[in-house]
């Protein structure tokens, strides 16, 4: 069943979505407050902000490397498509996306030219790119005068989408789709599972890394972008806190640190866990501290269950059931 | 027979280290080429030349007579020259079919999928590996199916010249066979072959011709019907070789060093009990994946385990490692890498790093005691003061294992136990290891060792016993050491009877 073995890698990130679905739900005892409306949407929204970048951290996590400067990015990019973005936010949006290309593949560039590690290149990054958004914004929050594109934005479409959450979802199909289908796939997850292996069978794996933070810097520089559109305004610090859902994202989507595990749809079911734990605890009107509690918690449950610890407990428990 | 390769007089060296010194050779469509020399000979300086990763300063390579400058891995690739090195570069959570095409220059972006399964499907068929599920992960393969999926990937790229590094040093004997049985395919097919291996016996068994390599020079190449292997092991040595085994221990024994009764450990072990009398050196003959390696691991406390222990008539708790070591347990691990050796820090770092209590006082390390007691452990175990301050992954398999002895005999040394300790050591080394092994058994200590390589079992112990599936099958001892008794048993094994082990064998 080869279709079956496809299905593997979701089974995780599925069962976490689910069980924090269940949790969600005795949460809310039967009150009904939770699948209000408008849940599905609020989720969506956030899902458009936390998706691409979690998606572009996600592939660096893949391929055994860390992306720590898309929070710098989103900010640095949404102050810039704000004031070059005026008259025709098609420009803004194309000048951010591609300066935050550009950064990530310099960055990319810097690792495999010196052989440095990614921590320390993208905390640089971040620390740049923070210095400049504020140099640039003189520490400002910017308006952003065309209030129509924030209006546009902000639009549903067919029930509970919007523009950034169908533009987050259109670029999870399509990696997903290269993942599956495509060579490059194949050759990013042999990078990231062994690097070295990978190199003396063929794989470009330096190529593959400049493009992949190359990627992962334009995808954060679109979020930040459609952010500062939807606001109408950016400010330096903008989502400087994305770094920490998105690569929780990453990890519940059975993404590992080490790399070479995990694949794009799991990804984004990870980030949609995250956003559903976000959205549904606002419904219910939890504050934002039980929010950080509750997804500590459910990392913290799914490091429990991946422990070798825990699987040789189990194992033991059933072989000695056995032999009773 | 035409040239398929032919290198003409290259010179290689790294800074003031000559690696390679006029070095020609040619080989024939369809040969099969040993390629011998202790390590540090200029067998992997020549392959890296071939395979485009390093560039030589002199000399010329021709392909089919034309030369060619070899610049790049993928130019290697695209002119029929391919390896499967020592460590293998099979990606675990791929497929066997996206394994095999893995890094190919002919796969468009888009796989076309049912071409390319009939085509690894046929390679792995032409090695006799038919029976492979293409869509297995690779991290379920074992060491030896590893290994054939390499070289089909390999055929799929239609290589003409393969060069094997090593490919049976972690395998098991039914595995040798297979790779061996490739091998025999490959050649059939016209394709030539450099078979780079420590292993004398596959030389002979294997090999057309051998080309043997000393101190970055090419020494001779022989057809292998005209050497033997004295011969071949005097070549490489550049001097007459005495005996590499040393005469067994005969005498009487005192009490045993080491007592196990009933080990075992779940899934791997089985009740398995042995005594270790002093002064003898003891080995555990079994394939990979037997549990001959599990049970050294389990009485160093590294396995979780039940069975009782006992060392110098002193019982040992087990599942410590701590705890062993103060009992005087000692372990040298078959996988030095990962276990054994600090890569990365200096030889006297590594040598003392196991008994810095001894030399502290109040908490605080005594440099000097150090650095004198580093000096003593290397020379005792045979390896150059002057490579106290290098790095010890810079030095040959056969001196980090030699350091990694000097640190397991210590003050209080009880009783050795060292898996594969001749893995990746060249024949050189070996010798020494084995006088190293001998003599702190003379010294009245007990030894045990494991081993794959039925050769070495024969020649160096006084007490093998069998392992089969985490059974112990046999003991044998003196005369009754032959390589047909030990093959039958860690292979096939006849009946078990009831206490376990084989009575034939146990009577002699």
């Amino acid at each position: 069943m080869p279709l079956l073995h496809l299905l593997s890698p979701y089974r995780r990130p599925a069962a976490v979505f689910a069980a924090v679905l269940v949790l969600l739900l005795i949460l809310d005892g039967g009150r009904g407050d939770l699948l209000g409306s408008s849940l599905l949407f609020s989720l969506f929204q956030m899902f458009g902000t936390v998706g691409p970048v979690a998606l572009g951290v996600g592939l660096t996590m893949l391929i055994g490397e860390f992306d720590l400067s898309v929070a710098g990015m989103v900010g640095m990019a949404g102050c810039i498509a704000v004031m070059t973005g005026g008259d025709n936010p098609w420009l803004g949006l194309l000048i951010a996306v591609g300066i935050g290309l550009a950064a990530g593949v310099l960055q990319g560039w810097l690792m495999t030219r010196l052989k440095l590690s990614s921590i320390g290149v993208t905390l640089g990054g971040l620390l740049i790119f923070f210095g400049i958004s504020y140099a640039l914004t003189e520490s400002r929050s910017i308006e952003y005068p065309n209030l129509d594109v924030a209006d546009v934005l902000g639009r549903k479409l067919v029930g509970f989408l919007s523009i950034p959450s169908l533009v987050a979802v259109g670029l999870y199909v399509v990696v997903a789709l290269v993942f599956g289908m495509t060579k490059l796939g194949r050759d990013l997850i042999a990078v990231g599972s062994d690097r070295r292996a990978a190199v003396s069978a063929g794989v470009p794996a330096n190529a593959l890394v400049i493009a992949t933070f190359g990627f992962s810097g334009a995808l954060a520089a679109l979020c930040g972008t459609l952010l500062g559109y939807s606001l109408a305004s950016a400010a330096p610090t903008g989502l400087a806190n994305v770094l920490v859902p998105a690569t929780t994202a990453a990890i519940l989507g059975g993404v590992s640190l080490a790399g070479g595990t995990g694949r794009p749809g799991g990804i984004a079911l990870g980030a949609l866990t995250i956003c559903l734990l976000q959205a549904g605890l606002n419904a219910l009107g939890m504050s934002s501290y039980a929010h950080e509690i509750l997804v500590g918690l459910v990392m913290l449950t799914i490091a429990i269950l991946d422990g070798s610890r825990f699987s040789i407990r189990i194992d033991e428990l059933r072989l000695s059931l056995r032999r009773s | 027979m035409s040239a398929i390769l032919s290198v003409d007089r290259i010179s290689k060296s790294f800074g003031a280290v000559a690696a390679l010194q006029d070095v020609s050779l040619t080989l024939q469509a369809g040969e099969i080429r040993a390629l011998c020399g202790e390590n540090g000979a200029g067998k992997s300086t020549l392959v890296k030349i071939l395979m485009g990763i390093e560039r030589p300063d002199t000399g010329s390579i021709a392909i089919d007579g034309t030369s060619v400058a070899i610049r790049s891995p993928s130019q290697a690739q695209a002119l029929g020259l391919a390896q499967v090195a020592q460590e293998l570069s099979v990606i675990p959570s791929l497929s066997v079919l996206d394994n095999i095409w893995l890094g190919s220059a002919q796969v468009p972006l888009l796989h076309r999928r049912r071409a390319f399964r009939q085509r690894a499907q046929d390679a792995l068929a032409r090695i006799g590996a038919g029976h492979y599920d293409l869509d297995r992960q690779a991290g379920t393969l074992s060491i030896g199916e590893c290994q054939m999926v390499e070289i089909a990937r390999l055929m799929v790229r239609d290589a003409r010249v393969l060069i094997l590094d090593e490919p049976t040093a972690t395998l098991s004997d039914t595995e040798i066979e297979a790779i061996f049985a490739a091998v025999r395919a490959l050649k059939a097919e016209g394709r030539s072959i450099i078979y780079i291996t420590h292993r004398m016996g596959e030389v002979f068994s294997l090999c057309d011709s051998v080309s043997v390599f000393r101190n970055g020079r090419h020494i001779v190449t022989k057809p292998v019907d005209d050497v033997d292997r004295a011969g071949l092991i005097e070549m490489m040595l550049g001097r007459s070789f005495e005996d590499m085994y040393l005469c067994r221990q005969q005498g009487a024994t005192g009490r045993p060093a080491l007592a196990v009764e009933n080990l075992g450990v779940p899934g791997v072990v089985h009740g398995f009990s042995m005594t270790v009398p002093r002064g003898r050196l003891v080995c555990i003959a079994g394939q990979v994946g037997s549990g001959a390696h599990t049970v050294l691991r389990a009485l160093a406390g590294l396995e979780l385990a039940t069975g009782r222990v006992s060392v110098d008539d002193r019982p040992l708790r087990l599942n410590s490692a701590p705890r062993a070591r103060a009992q005087g347990i000692h372990f040298i691990s078959e996988n030095r890498a990962a276990e054994g050796i600090f890569g990365r820090m200096s030889v006297a770092d590594n040598v003392i790093a196991t008994r810095l209590p001894a030399a502290s006082r109040l908490g605080l390390l005594s440099w000097p005691r150090l650095r004198r007691e580093a000096a003593r452990l290397i020379r005792d175990a045979g390896v150059d003061e002057r490579r106290l301050g290098s790095m010890i992954g810079d030095l040959s398999g056969g001196n980090q294992q030699k350091i990694l002895f000097g640190r397991a005999i210590g003050q209080t040394p009880g009783v050795l136990l060292m898996n594969e300790p001749t893995r990746g050591v060249d024949v050189g080394a070996r010798a020494e290891i084995y006088r190293l092994m001998r003599s702190f058994c003379e010294q009245g200590f007990g030894l045990v060792m494991t081993s794959t390589d039925l050769e070495e079992i024969v020649g160096v112990a006084d007490i093998v016993l069998t392992i089969y599936r985490g059974r112990l099958i046999g003991r044998y001892e003196k005369e009754a050491i032959t390589m047909n008794a030990i093959l039958t048993d860690i292979t096939h094994p006849p009946a078990l009877t009831r206490n376990g082990i084989n009575e034939a064998a146990a009577a002699s």
